[in-house]
């Protein structure tokens, strides 16, 4: 029985959160002492070298993202926290933030210092509110502590640390979104490129990255980078926090090494499936996830694998669906739901996610054929993904096509 | 400069500039790629998704209009696939269209629609459900109705308020397949909208459509398209008119022409009705009895021609004046003062424009040598630094301040210099509120400032000023007594606040002055302008590109009037009348004797209402002119009026003077001839003629011939305004190069000496105009005004205009559009000051000065100081030129508008 490896959560439990200095009492901020003794591109090459993959679901190599933005010409950058978390299912980030709010602070010192920037940004989801409570007092107290402000830790270097709130809207958790939101615009997807590491925010050069993957910082600054590249698989090393829900006996967060498989997850972590019954489906990743069956329980969770697989790491979600379940209820909720979150800056998704409803609402109360309406909606999100603007409208074929890998039987 | 390079659409092979936009690329080399939301004045939005195509070496289907092209980039814009893409968004977007077509607008989504063959419903997949959206349209604008069914989301019209008009008046409201357009934070009359519909040019669909004319405009029905310029203030924007039924129904700005590619105001878009107004005149009137009675052509001109020879025999040449207009072309301005000139004989000649920018000119045309502006309307977009003072430049030059707003949101610093609040301080750095009549004051305590701090640029003192360090260490001696503090206790603007503004103007890479009638319209307005020069002088804000001096001009053809000769002391292109040459070479031209030429300046405006008053002037011919609004101490002008022997008014309508006139003559408006206007960037601009003129009305340069003849003079055998203009070409030597062929596209800027010379953007680049091409320092003193406040008439009063009307409102108060957004007269009193005189806001009031009194209704506001007054001087019911006094400025002879000592009591 493989066990839970803690790095992003590695702290949980062990302070008092309203007190920094028992933050500091078991080794916190150490990772900013280590690293502004450093260069710069030291940092930079750690993390690259600790093959560190970004946790907000696309995976893309963090020491990438920071050489980017460490070599966009300009003398003002930002760094930016991207803590909007609203994939449905997915609750990683606020165990973090409402638990150890300084790690992520702690990861974005040592991010900001890499890449050159002086102003940081948490954007953060507005409902979160004991996150933003915790967040709050972490950053005060940082400031007292002189980790934050000028001259840190007498080392000229210097970062302002604003915490900004969410409105409710699932959009702004995507990047682009989110900074145009951040500038106090309304949230719709910008055009890409630029780049945020080029153009980002208020069009300077920007760090922008998912609160845990800030929070795996901390722990290879400090242990270097082969502690944590050998963790996990070849292609996705270290660990991820996985957080599931739905007809499980101990739903809940679970921080495990890459390459465990959704058994091991969903069997030994998570209890098994509730009240003796049957497992059926899981979906991964959330709204923007794939439905997978039993012929995956046993597939090593990496974001290569389940690529393979046809189904999607993302963010770490996974709800889990019994026998009793309709896979049909299911995925009416999810299209339900992108028709909700849909902005409507472009046509295919603005036009498209109503239309995947008009379709699913056809079957219901026409009684058309649902393997017809499966294969309607799996051409309506095909063209959208190919149409659209910004990852929503990309992402009902996400769940879409891997119904018609999986579940057209079921539908 | 943009690196060439070389791409390929379809195996096209193009050549462009590295980081065009692709789509305008392939649009610009005839490969019609279908778009809606782009539009190349605005940025790149990516929303139709129609624009899509391939890019060899790019994963999935890509944006043309988000693409800037790179040296070899091979891109395909047609393919099956594209083609089917392309069809299934526009079958998307007629799922929540409401298509059906009234007819009455340009509608680019429905052809694409036809084009995809999608018009037949046959061929749509999706069931229309924009009835189940529950929109409801809005149509409380007086000048546009926002259907939201009909909307296609393409962030045009927000764009178009946020990007050209600078506005940021719309955005959207809801999200996804619910969202529509609002105004402010709902409906379109409680926003700041003020009309000027950029929006409906640029909406693809019929979503944003305008009210004016909606019930009869049909596309298929329109006659024609003429393309002329806008009637109003100075800017000169381009506008198509189309014209159904022999009636101007719709106005649009011209795209990608200067001055205003494509923008306009709401005067320029829904201004044009007066011209089909049945008031119009129609029919010569001769004044018999004390009564108008309609006479032919033939018995009023004769009339006219025997009473002028009998005051010119029996008084002498200058007994006689005219007055020219500012709102008629160059081609009738130029036969006008050629008429006075040769058939009247005398230098008699003026106009407005010594009511308006006669100082400004006066101090400029010593100083620098030219009164017009120094610099191109694009210019106020581009320069780092704007000094805008007594210009309240976005309700009267609403164009040109587009482009300041332009300038300010890419990080233009602007400084507002006004006693009154005005909407520009809402994007100004600075705003200095100085106490009217105190501008020299606060000028010299900036100037003492810039040198203090060092911020001259002694090298353009030394190379490009009269009389280099000597001239400057004179204007240094005379400004050190304006120490901040005694600058801020004559003007009352905080010291922290000049001294910031200096130094903004002084340190600036480059800055321009925009300076308006606050500053000329005053009896120190001359100094007032020479000492904004020294200030530019001294740092060297001059003489290159964006750089300079502009006093937007505030009637269509202001410029131009002057430009052609309408003044006392200067011939067609400011060639002065009492040189013996000029007068040989103009009388060569003109086919007379050099001895007949007058080389006596003539009197000015208010000089020959005062010389009427005196007996002095006997008769004057009035083309387009109405000093019983526009002239000061309004009381006094209308006796000077009666006291003549003969008036005639030409006009397009009945005015304030015409009662004063013995014969009035129908003459044609802007739209019903052919002619050039100029603008306040010196821009030479077609006018066209798109309908006839009503009744018997005749074209102003038509009648003065007529005239001339009846008097015995022949002005010349001119067959159309192309040949006048051709001779205006002759006579000012700034103009020598233009002629109508030159100009059929996009006017040219003078000067322009030469037929294969371009025009000039930027005036003084190498030299001034002065006779040693050096520009020259005027120091000048404050001086505390005559006219103050007093215990019986405890304000001053301070007057100008309104977005929505035009001088004397003649025009502008014959259109519904513009009456519905404005229609009456009111009086700024500061709140403290209602308070304090125990009275309230909104109730009618009596305003009265030494010479005269109005009745209006009160508005507290703070936008005014305490102590002062505001009124707009439009309105006829309450002209605010029967409170001013007629005292002058001795330089210009401007009139003091600004600053006259009132009080206001209740009714």
């Amino acid at each position: 029985m493989v066990s839970e490896k803690r790095i992003a959560l590695k702290n949980i439990g062990k302070y008092n959160i309203k007190s920094i200095d028992e933050y500091i009492g078991i080794g916190g901020y150490n990772s900013v002492k280590k690293a502004l003794k450093l260069k710069p591109l030291d940092i930079i090459n750690t993390i690259s070298d600790s093959k560190l993959r970004g946790r907000g679901g696309a995976g893309f190599p963090t020491g990438m993202k920071q050489q980017f933005t460490n070599q966009s010409a300009g003398i003002q950058k930002y760094i930016v926290c991207n803590a909007d978390e609203g994939e449905p299912g997915t609750f990683k980030d606020r165990i973090i933030m409402e638990q150890d709010p300084h790690i992520l602070i702690e990861g974005m010192i040592v991010a900001a210092y890499a890449i050159g920037a002086s102003k940081g940004y948490i954007y953060v989801r507005g409902e979160y509110t004991d996150s933003i409570q915790a967040l709050r007092i972490a950053v005060e107290q940082s400031y007292e502590k002189g980790f934050l402000g000028k001259n840190i830790l007498n080392s000229g270097f210097d970062l302002d640390m604003e915490i900004k709130l969410g409105a409710g809207s699932y959009l702004c958790g995507e990047e682009l979104t989110l900074l145009e939101s951040l500038e106090g615009k309304r949230g719709y997807p910008r055009i890409k490129p630029p780049f945020p590491a080029e153009k980002g925010l208020f069009g300077k050069p920007t760090l922008i990255n998912n609160v845990e993957t800030f929070s795996h910082i901390p722990y290879i600054i400090e242990n270097g980078a082969e502690s944590y590249s050998v963790l996990g698989t070849e292609k996705s090393p270290g660990t991820k926090i996985f957080t599931i829900s739905g007809d499980v006996n101990k739903p809940g967060f679970y921080e495990v090494e890459m390459g465990v498989t959704l058994r091991q997850l969903i069997f030994d972590f998570a209890g098994g499936i509730k009240d003796g019954k049957a497992f059926k489906a899981a979906v991964l990743g959330g709204a923007a996830g794939t439905f997978v069956n039993e012929s995956v329980l046993d597939t090593p969770m990496g974001f290569d694998t389940l690529k393979e697989k046809g189904a999607v790491l993302g963010s770490g979600a996974i709800m889990v669906m019994s026998d009793e379940r309709s896979i049909f209820d299911m995925t009416y909720s999810i299209l339900k739901f992108f028709k909700h979150e849909s902005c409507g800056k472009c046509v295919p998704c603005r036009v498209g996610t109503t239309q995947l409803m008009l379709m699913m609402d056809d079957a219901l109360q026409n009684g058309t054929n649902r393997k017809d309406v499966l294969n309607k909606i799996l051409r309506e999100s095909e063209y959208m993904a190919k149409a659209s603007l910004c990852p929503l409208g990309q992402s009902p074929i996400i769940p879409i096509r891997s119904l018609k890998q999986y579940f057209e039987d079921q539908f | 400069m943009s690196k060439t390079v070389h791409i390929t659409i379809d195996g096209k092979k193009i050549t462009t500039t590295e980081g065009a936009n692709l789509l305008q690329v392939a649009h610009d080399h005839g490969i019609q790629i279908p778009s809606l939301c782009y539009h190349k004045k605005l940025t790149p939005t990516g929303a139709c998704r129609l624009c899509v195509t391939k890019i060899k070496g790019t994963n999935g289907l890509v944006m043309s209009c988000t693409v800037s092209v790179k040296e070899g980039m091979e891109v395909i814009a047609f393919d099956d696939e594209l083609e089917e893409t392309r069809k299934h968004t526009l079958d998307y977007l007629l799922a929540e269209h409401n298509d059906q077509y009234d007819g009455t607008y340009h509608d680019e989504f429905r052809q694409w629609v036809k084009h995809y063959k999608l018009d037949n419903i046959e061929n749509r997949k999706y069931p229309n459900i924009s009835r189940d959206l529950g929109f409801k349209s809005d149509d409380t604008s007086p000048v546009l109705t926002y259907d939201a069914t009909k909307c296609i989301k393409c962030f045009r019209c927000i764009k178009a308020c946020d990007e050209v008009q600078g506005k940021n008046v719309l955005s959207f409201s809801d999200r996804g397949i619910t969202s529509y357009i609002i105004a402010g934070f709902d409906r379109w009359n409680e926003s700041e909208c003020d009309g000027c519909g950029e929006c409906i040019q640029l909406c693809p669909t019929g979503a944003i459509v305008e009210k004016p004319h909606r019930d009869e405009i049909q596309m298929d029905k329109i006659e024609k398209k003429v393309i002329t310029t806008c009637p109003y203030c100075g800017v000169g924007c381009q506008i198509e008119l189309s014209v159904q039924g022999g009636k101007i129904v719709r106005s649009e700005g011209v795209e990608g022409v200067l001055p205003n590619d494509g923008r306009l105001c709401v005067k320029g878009r829904f201004g044009y009705d007066y011209v089909n107004s049945p008031e119009r005149l129609k029919t010569p009137l001769i004044k018999k009895n004390g009564k108008f009675v309609e006479a032919s052509w033939d018995e009023a001109l004769d009339l006219i021609a025997s009473e002028f020879t009998k005051i010119k025999e029996k008084y002498g040449n200058d007994a006689l004046a005219g007055y020219a207009s500012a709102k008629c072309t160059n081609e009738d301005n130029y036969l006008f003062q050629k008429f006075i000139r040769t058939v009247f004989g005398t230098n008699n000649i003026d106009y407005c424009t010594r009511l308006c920018h006669a100082s400004t000119v006066t101090a400029m045309l010593k100083s620098i040598g030219d009164g017009a502006g120094s610099n191109s309307i694009e210019d106020f977009a581009t320069t780092d630094c704007l000094f805008v003072t007594g210009n309240n430049i976005i309700e009267t030059h609403p164009v040109t301040a587009t482009y300041v707003k332009n300038g300010k949101y890419a990080g233009q610093k602007i400084i507002v210099c006004d006693p009154k609040w005005t909407p520009l301080v809402k994007y100004a750095d600075i705003w200095l509120q100085p106490k009217i009549g105190t501008d020299i004051a606060l000028l010299n305590g900036m100037i003492r400032v810039i040198i203090t701090e060092n911020l001259i640029d002694k090298d353009f003192i030394v190379k490009r000023v009269d009389r280099g360090i000597e001239a400057f260490e004179e204007l240094k001696a005379l400004v050190e007594k304006y120490t901040p503090e005694k600058t801020e206790e004559i003007t009352s603007v905080p010291k922290e606040k000049m001294i910031a503004a200096a130094r903004m103007y002084a340190k600036a890479e480059t800055a321009m002055i925009a300076t308006g009638m606050g500053m000329s319209q005053q009896v120190t307005g001359t100094n007032n302008v020479y000492s904004l020069i020294n200030m530019m002088l001294i740092t060297g804000q001059i003489g290159k590109e964006r750089a300079g001096i502009d006093p937007p001009r505030g009637q269509n053809n202001v410029q131009g009037a002057t430009d052609v000769g309408c003044s006392p002391i200067v011939y067609p292109g400011y060639i002065p009348v009492t040189n013996d040459d000029n007068r040989k070479r103009m009388a060569a031209l003109w086919d007379v004797d050099f001895e007949d030429l007058s080389a006596k300046p003539g009197l000015t405006t208010v000089e020959i209402m005062h010389a009427a008053y005196d007996e002095k002037i006997k008769g004057i011919y009035i083309m387009g002119e109405n000093p019983m609004v526009t002239d000061p101490d309004l009381n006094h002008t209308e006796e000077a009026l009666k006291k003549m022997d003969f008036v005639v008014v030409q006009d397009i309508f009945h005015t304030e003077t015409t009662p004063f006139a013995d014969v009035i003559l129908p003459a044609t408006s802007f739209a019903e001839k052919d002619g050039t206007f100029v603008n306040s960037d010196r821009r030479v601009l077609r006018v066209r003629k798109a309908v006839e003129a009503p009744g018997e009305a005749r074209e102003d340069w038509k009648i003065i011939v007529e005239i001339a003849e009846r008097m015995g003079f022949k002005l010349g055998n001119y067959k159309n305004a192309s040949e006048i203009f051709n001779e205006i070409a002759q006579a000012a030597p700034i103009m020598a190069g233009i002629s109508y062929d030159r100009i059929e596209r996009q006017g040219i800027q003078w000067p322009c000496p030469t037929k294969d010379h371009p025009g000039t953007s930027t005036l003084f680049l190498d030299k001034f105009n002065t006779p040693n091409g050096k520009g020259i320092l005027n120091p000048v003193e404050h001086i505390p005004q005559t006219e103050k406040a007093t215990k019986e008439f405890p304000f001053i009063m301070n007057s100008g205009r309104i977005l929505y009307h035009y001088h004397t409102a003649t025009m502008s108060r014959r259109n519904k559009a513009l009456t519905d957004f404005a229609n009456e007269s009111y009086v700024l009193m500061n709140t403290g000051d209602v308070v304090k005189f125990g009275l309230n806001d909104g109730e009618r009031v009596k305003v009265s000065s030494k010479q005269g009194d109005l009745e209006t209704t009160l508005i507290a506001s703070d936008q005014v100081a305490e102590g002062e007054l505001f009124m707009p001087w439009h309105y006829s019911e309450a002209r605010v030129n029967r409170l001013t006094r007629s005292d002058l400025d001795p330089f210009s002879k401007i009139a003091a508008f600004k600053l006259t000592a009132c009080k206001v009591e209740k009714v």
